[in-house]
Parts: C-alpha cells; sequence; structure tokens
C-alpha cells in the first residue's frame, strides 16, 4: 500500500534539487514516491501550485528551498516561507491534515538531510494513508 | 489626533442629518470650493431597505444623501477603485470600506491624494431582507411605514411617518436569528481611525456630531468648513470623550465574545462542499482588484466548468491570495447563492494571520500586504 503514496516534491534549483542529486549520486536509498519538479526558487512557489497538486492526488507535498540567508536570489526563500505558513493554516480549513504538506531547508551539500527527510515524510504518509478529498 | 463636537450651519441640512449633519455639511463645504470633483454617498430609493451609491456633483443634490441607512449595506472601496481611480471625490466611510480602501491605496489601485475619507463609526449593518422581516415580527408596525431607522444605545429604532418611534434590543433580535448581519456582530473595528475624520454620535450631546481628527487632512478638513462657515465646533468635555471611548470598548469586548463562540464551531469542509462554482464572492470583493485576470480562470483551475469546483482549488486559492487583507465586509456572504458563510472563513484566516504576524487587514500601518514584502524577515 504504502507504494501508492504520491508525493509532489517541488525543489529549488539551487539548493535542494541538488541536494536531491547529492543523495543520488552518493547511491543513498530514499522512498521512491516522490515526484521531483524543479523550480527555479522557492520564492517562486504559489500556494495555488500546493492546492493544484492535492486536488490532482497527491498525498503529500514538499517543498525544499535554500536555508535561510543562503538564498540565490537573496530574499526568495523569506517570501516562500511568508507563503509556506499561509498554506499551512488553509490547508486546515479543507479538512487536508497539516502533516501531509511539509517545508524544509536542505543545502546542495545535504544529500543526507534530503534522504532522512524523504523517509520521515514517506512514514508519515504511510500512517495517514491515501487522502480523500470531498 | 484630537476630538471636537460639530455642528451644521445650515437650517436644511440640520434638519435631515443625523446628529448634527456635520458630514453632509463637510460634503458640501468641499463640492461648493470645488476641491472634489464629486461627493459619493448613499442615497434612499423605494424605501429606507435600499440604499444606493450616488455620485453627487452638485452640492444641492447632497440633502437627499443625509441621514443614515443601516439595512443598505454596501461597499464603497472596489466602487472608487473600479470607476472613480482618477477623480477627486470625497467619500462617506464604515470602517470595512476605509479598511478596503486602505488595503487597495497598498496595491496602488487608489491614489491617497485623489480622496478625502469621511468616517462614519459603525456598530454594525443589516441586511435589507432580514431587516425588513424582523421588523414584521418584532414591530407592531408594518415595514413599509418605516420612513427612517437607527441604531442607539444597543436599540434598533425605527420610526413611523406620524413621528412615533418604537425600539427593540438589538441583542433580542439577534438571539433569534435577526438583528445586524453576522459579520458586523463579530467585527471589531468600530471606529474608521484611518479615514481623515471619524464622526459619529457616541458620546456626543444631542444635536451635535462627535467627530475624531486622525491626520493633517481632517485637520485641514475641518479649519476649511468652520472658515466656509457652514460649520460650528466646540470643544467636548471629559465625560464626551469617556462616554465614546466606553461605548467603543464596550462594543468590541461583544465582538471578540461573538469571535470565540463563532470560529470554532464553522464546519468549513461541509460549508465548501455546497459551492457551484459562481464566482460571485470573488466578483465582489473589494480586495480582489485582479479579477479579470483572476488565477481561477485560468485554464488549469478550470479545466470541467460544468462541475462543482474543488473546493481547495476554488476557495483554497481565493483564501491563499487575500484572506491575510480580508476586511469582514460580508459582501460575499450576501451575494452567496448557496448561503455558506464566506466572510466567517476568511476572516478566522485573517485573525490566524493577526495572531502570528500583527497585521490587521486594512488597519495596520504597514507599507505593504506583508506577503508582498521583499523583507528579509520569517513570521
Amino acid at each position: 500500500m504504502s507504494d501508492e503514496i504520491k508525493i509532489v516534491g517541488l525543489l529549488c534549483n539551487w539548493c535542494c534539487y541538488g541536494g536531491a542529486d547529492t543523495a543520488g549520486t552518493a547511491r543513498m536509498q530514499y522512498p521512491h514516491n516522490i515526484r521531483i519538479i524543479r523550480v527555479m526558487c522557492s520564492g517562486r512557489i504559489n500556494p495555488s501550485m500546493i492546492f493544484k497538486a492535492f486536488e490532482e492526488g497527491a498525498d503529500g507535498v514538499f517543498v525544499g528551498g535554500c536555508h535561510i540567508g543562503d538564498c540565490h536570489y537573496d530574499a526568495g526563500n523569506y517570501k516562500w516561507s511568508r507563503r509556506a505558513k499561509i498554506v499551512q493554516d488553509i490547508i486546515e480549513e479543507f479538512g487536508i491534515e497539516k502533516e501531509r504538506f511539509r517545508f524544509e531547508w536542505i543545502s546542495a551539500s545535504e544529500g543526507e538531510k534530503f534522504q532522512k527527510t524523504m523517509e520521515e515524510f514517506h512514514t508519515t504518509l504511510s500512517k495517514l494513508g491515501p487522502l480523500e478529498l470531498e | 489626533m484630537s476630538y471636537i463636537l460639530a455642528k451644521s450651519k445650515n437650517e436644511d441640512i440640520l434638519k435631515a442629518g443625523e446628529c448634527g449633519g456635520a458630514v453632509t455639511s463637510i460634503f458640501k463645504y468641499l463640492l461648493d470650493e470645488g476641491i472634489v470633483d464629486g461627493v459619493l454617498a448613499l442615497s434612499p430609493h423605494d424605501d429606507v431597505y435600499d440604499g444606493i451609491p450616488t455620485f453627487v456633483t452638485n452640492s444641492e443634490d447632497l440633502i437627499n444623501t443625509a441621514g443614515s441607512y443601516h439595512c443598505a449595506p454596501t461597499m464603497i472601496g472596489d466602487l472608487i477603485q473600479k470607476y472613480f481611480a482618477d477623480k477627486k471625490v470625497a467619500v462617506a466611510v464604515k470602517p470595512c470600506d476605509i479598511r478596503s480602501i486602505d488595503e487597495l491605496i497598498k496595491r496602488h489601485k487608489i491614489n491617497p491624494d485623489n480622496i478625502y475619507t469621511v468616517g462614519l463609526n459603525c456598530g454594525g449593518t443589516v441586511s435589507p431582507v432580514s431587516g425588513r422581516k424582523m421588523i414584521d415580527l418584532f414591530y407592531e408596525a408594518s415595514p413599509d411605514d418605516v420612513i427612517s431607522e437607527e441604531i442607539d444605545k444597543g436599540q434598533f429604532i425605527i420610526e413611523l411617518a406620524d413621528g412615533s418611534e418604537e425600539a427593540v434590543k438589538i441583542h433580542d433580535l439577534e438571539k433569534e436569528g435577526y438583528g445586524r448581519r453576522n459579520n458586523c456582530q463579530r467585527c471589531d473595528v468600530k471606529i474608521p481611525r484611518k479615514a481623515n475624520i471619524a464622526c459619529g454620535n457616541w458620546g456626543a450631546e444631542d444635536g451635535w456630531t462627535f467627530i475624531e481628527i486622525n491626520d493633517d487632512k481632517g485637520q485641514k478638513l475641518i479649519d476649511g468648513a468652520k472658515k466656509a462657515g457652514i460649520l460650528e465646533t466646540k470643544s467636548p468635555n471629559e465625560a464626551a470623550i469617556e462616554g465614546r471611548a466606553k461605548v467603543e470598548k464596550i462594543m468590541i469586548k461583544m465582538s471578540k465574545k461573538n469571535q470565540e463562540a463563532t470560529y470554532p464551531l464553522v464546519n468549513e469542509v461541509e460549508e465548501w462542499n455546497r459551492c457551484i462554482g459562481c464566482y460571485a464572492c470573488r466578483d465582489v470583493c473589494p480586495i480582489c482588484w485582479c479579477y479579470k485576470n483572476c488565477e481561477l480562470s485560468k485554464s488549469y483551475f478550470k479545466d470541467d466548468i460544468i462541475a462543482s469546483p474543488m473546493p481547495i482549488a476554488f476557495q483554497g486559492v481565493r483564501l491563499s491570495h487575500m484572506s491575510f487583507s480580508c476586511v469582514d465586509c460580508g459582501q460575499c456572504d450576501d451575494v452567496c447563492p448557496m448561503d455558506i458563510p464566506v466572510s466567517l472563513v476568511f476572516d478566522k484566516l485573517q485573525k490566524k494571520y493577526q495572531n502570528r504576524t500583527g497585521y490587521l487587514a486594512g488597519v495596520s500601518d504597514d507599507i505593504k500586504p506583508p506577503l508582498y514584502s521583499p523583507d528579509k524577515v520569517e513570521l
């Protein structure tokens, strides 16, 4: 069952996507349920993208960006961090557990952190089961 | 910031206006001096339940707009943005009106130099439909005989053609599900302090208007009207100022109580599932100014136009666009054909946002809504 869990991952080009790459080249095993979409910056992500992912059948949405202070575009991840909290507030109003949405700061060298985060997120989602939107 | 009591020196306005007619007099001064192109105010149409926003350019027509219309809840913010963006306008605003204007100023849709805002203290408005019904049920008079209404000292007072008055406590009306609109019952901004001046009868002597001057522009407005000989003023005594503060405090306390009672009870999932996707809430929303280029109309959110929208992909998107700037004007509740308490959820989220960031929509002095700000802070 847990293999049917669908995770949409929106990863920033400069850090988290690099982190996923590092995990891959180092042959670290992480759940293959994640479908990675590369974006240029976490500041480019709208809350509506997260909602669209849930609407289309994602069981969980993960967003990865650069550590605060490390943004390639100076302040993109600050903007995302403010939006992310609004996403958390809003999904609760639609009967989506807040654990189904997760965001994390992962740098390009932190392959291990990416692997761990994915494993954790997969475990959480497996416990929650597939998302059923009415 | 200072307080004054004001009264019109114009006989006709004094008679037609509510408590002193200061607001109408200030409008007359602005029009006569040519300071503004027109005045945007409410004028009655068929009866007291029907107020129509009117753009008055001749000061002789102003007399038709004098008085208060609690049963005609309108929203001024988007009217200015849509139709009067390039005109100099004087406008009478309730707290939610000025809050929406403030949010639109932050979005560069209204030029603050072009508008003169005369604030009206507001204890709440009544929907015309439930207003008629409750007069039918709780009052001896027939709803059609009412020639004027007023909210004072916790009572909803109606006046009939023969001059007689009838009053019922608002608390009793609201217990039965009538009275003020739901969003007004939980609104905790009662004095429009972002307007140039804030007028009302709280704490005022009979026949005078109590005015709080909020900024330099407001001070100039009062000085000018006095100089033109249309307004007389005097300073209020300590008791009047205290009395007014007390009224405000009690109202806010009642609103907070109402918020605590209603926020946890709403079952969003159940409410949203009734949505038929008519977009009326978006079209009427004063904050949703970019409805012409709305993300909800993009093909990726509109793949099946016949089915009802998925709540998360409709209200969810709207919430993420503007819930932090919701001024709780309740227009969306009024237009919803499925009676979804839209504003309740939006307002609940704005309060959640306020608790976290300290940003109260249309009241806080931030230059930009926090979500648009480039500042390097985590909230």
